[in-house]
């Protein structure tokens, strides 16, 4: 801002540090119960501070888990959900940059329709369609198992646009100018397109990642075996505990850990993210 | 190195608009033929014609003896010099020029040997590791230059090549350009809508307007005999006066003529001239002073030394054979 009044400094400053504190503060409480051991949680006081039994409760979900809401060992999640994240993540880019690839770069009949079939699907996300979904999936006989976990939920009609967007932008004298180097269509792409594409792609991976990490619903619906289980569909029946209290704790300590690996993709990815959402410049 | 023929060359669009039509050009081996025109006169859709860029849907493009109306533009033997350059943006100069021999599986030490030969004569040898974005437009320009001559094509296609450049550098490059066409000897067809760059570079000059050829001639021909009432106030600036004859009944030859044209430099200034012109504007050019006016209602322009008295009334003459004379209905020049 051009305009140097205190006043609004003041102000700026209050209502951001706010913003962190709406967002920080069940942060902070997650951390600090699962530092704690089940019972100081549940006398009726949260406590504030960090208390001794970090090491104890972190090491005892990666080792072991919850054997009585019988999900695996987090470790054994988090390696489920990398998987799926990464697959979905992935695939999705895969499948959008070539179908992009298509519908910008090729004229061949029932272009329109396909176009704008991909538009449709924006209209059906899992939920909508997660019924039918699941029943084609159980009948290829892939219940609990990666590609039942991922496959459903590659395909990703933002994504197409997103990079038909991209190639949109590109001059068309590279177009031609590559046609008069002798470079093909695929030639075309895999040496021009792509490497163009990089700094979107990245930023469509974070998104992506973050998307696959997240999912809940499908991963509840189709995992039946604990050794598919998801971390963020593990959390939910970890706290689920029938005949007994929630070890809120141990959960809170999964929950934590289950935030990490999203966590460090963004900041791993921060530069190349921004990049590829503000650059214009081919 | 090949001749370059165009037969009949013609092209309409799907929606039966007609971008161009009838055009007859016969390219020796070695010309440099600059094609001129206004914007939207179709130039670069001819040019893009012979590079492959876009489809022919009549006549007959040969290069050599090769008809390649069908032809790939990889498979033409060309190259091609786009006025925004269109270098590959994330490969260095050196891969950017290697490119299009890489793809047609030069080998290695001969990729080499060309891409150092053209970094050497373009004097671009220390970028050659740099990325495009890291260039200024001259130098960016010069790669560009460079991708073409590696393929050591048939001919050389350029597309506007200097528009992006600022007027001076413009000027430099326009001499580059002729200077490495006439070393490299290579047949090349060069689009644009300036006219003194059409008239520096060209062996010969073939002026377009609405998809037709209105001339074809060295670059003196078309100035001093412009075929058409469109090519005399195209080429040659300040542009030729053209005068409807009936404003000017008392000049020589004006009875069968609809227009009459003279050059500003060709009107000087005579106490007996029979042309009166009434001064409205002067503009100082420092080499020289350009008055803008009018006689009988027709707007005139002549160019006069900077000292030259000035008056708010002059009186002009022209030499004879400086009169150049058009039909009043088509516009083409009488003899």
């Amino acid at each position: 801002m051009i305009e140097n009044r205190p006043g609004l400094n003041i102000l700026s400053h209050l209502v951001l540090i706010l913003g962190v504190v709406v967002v920080g503060l069940p942060l902070w409480v997650a951390f600090v119960a699962s530092t704690h051991t089940a019972t100081d949680f549940m006398s009726g006081t949260i406590p504030l501070l960090p208390g001794p039994h970090l090491i104890e409760n972190y090491s005892r979900m990666l080792d072991s888990g919850v054997s009585t809401s019988g999900t695996p060992p987090v470790a054994r999640m988090m390696l489920n959900s990398l998987i799926m994240a990464l697959a979905i993540a992935l695939g999705k880019i895969a499948i959008s940059i070539l179908s992009a690839f298509a519908i910008v770069y090729f004229r061949f009949p029932l272009r329109g329709l396909a176009f704008w079939c991909i538009f449709v699907t924006l209209m059906l996300p899992v939920e909508v369609r997660i019924v039918p979904t699941f029943q084609v999936v159980a009948g290829l006989g892939l219940l609990n198992s990666y590609a039942g976990l991922s496959i459903p939920l590659i395909a990703s009609a933002t994504a197409t646009f997103l990079f038909r967007q991209v190639f949109l932008t590109m001059p068309d004298e590279l177009v031609e100018a590559a046609r008069i180097d002798g470079a093909g269509p695929m030639k075309f792409f895999r040496d021009i397109l792509l490497p163009l594409s990089r700094t979107n792609m990245a930023a469509l991976f974070v998104i992506l990642f973050i998307y696959g990490w997240n999912q809940y619903l499908w991963p509840l619906l189709i995992t039946t075996d604990a050794q598919y289980y998801t971390i963020v569909a593990g959390i939910k029946r970890m706290a689920d505990a029938v005949d007994g209290l929630p070890q809120w704790h141990l959960v809170m300590a999964t929950a934590v850990m289950a935030m990490l690996p999203p966590v460090a993709v963004v900041i791993g990815m921060q530069k190349l993210f921004v990049k590829g959402l503000v650059e214009t410049e081919k | 190195m090949a001749s370059i023929t165009l037969d009949n060359v013609g092209k309409v669009y799907p929606g039966g608009t007609r971008a161009i039509g009838d055009v007859n050009i016969q390219i020796a081996d070695g010309e440099f033929i600059v094609l001129v025109g206004p914007s939207g006169c179709g130039k670069s859709t001819l040019l893009r014609m012979v590079a492959g860029l876009e489809t022919i849907t009549d006549g007959e493009i040969r290069i050599g003896d090769k008809v390649v109306n069908k032809v790939e533009p990889a498979d033409r033997d060309i190259a091609m010099v786009f006025q925004n350059y269109a270098l590959y943006p994330h490969m260095s100069v050196r891969q950017n020029l290697a490119y299009g021999l890489k793809n047609r599986r030069t080998p290695k030490a001969e990729i080499d040997r060309r891409v150092n030969d053209a970094a050497e004569i373009l004097q671009i040898g220390q970028f050659l590791d740099r990325k495009p974005r890291a260039l200024s437009g001259g130098q960016r320009q010069r790669v560009a230059m460079g991708r073409a001559i590696v393929r050591e094509p048939a001919a050389f296609l350029f597309d506007e090549p200097l528009s992006n450049l600022d007027a001076k550098l413009r000027v430099t490059m326009r001499l580059e350009i002729k200077e490495l066409q006439k070393r490299l000897g290579t047949t090349s067809l060069y689009v644009t809508h300036d006219q003194l760059e059409a008239m520096t570079l060209a062996d010969r000059l073939v002026v377009l307007n609405a998809g037709r050829i209105e001339q074809i001639g060295t670059p003196l021909e078309v100035y001093r005999k412009p075929a058409s009432t469109f090519v005399a106030g195209f080429i040659g600036s300040p542009a030729m006066n053209l005068i409807d004859a009936r404003a000017v009944p008392y000049l020589p030859g004006t009875a069968h003529a609809g227009t009459v044209g003279i050059r500003p430099e060709d009107l000087t200034v005579a106490a007996d001239g029979p042309i009166e012109m009434q001064v409205q504007a002067v503009e100082e050019l420092g080499a020289q002073r350009l008055v803008h006016g009018h006689t009988a209602g027709e707007a005139i322009t002549i160019t006069m030394p900077p000292t030259a008295p000035l008056s708010d009334t002059l009186r002009l003459t022209a030499a004879q054979d400086k009169l150049h004379l058009f039909d009043r209905q088509s516009g083409a020049r009488i003899e």
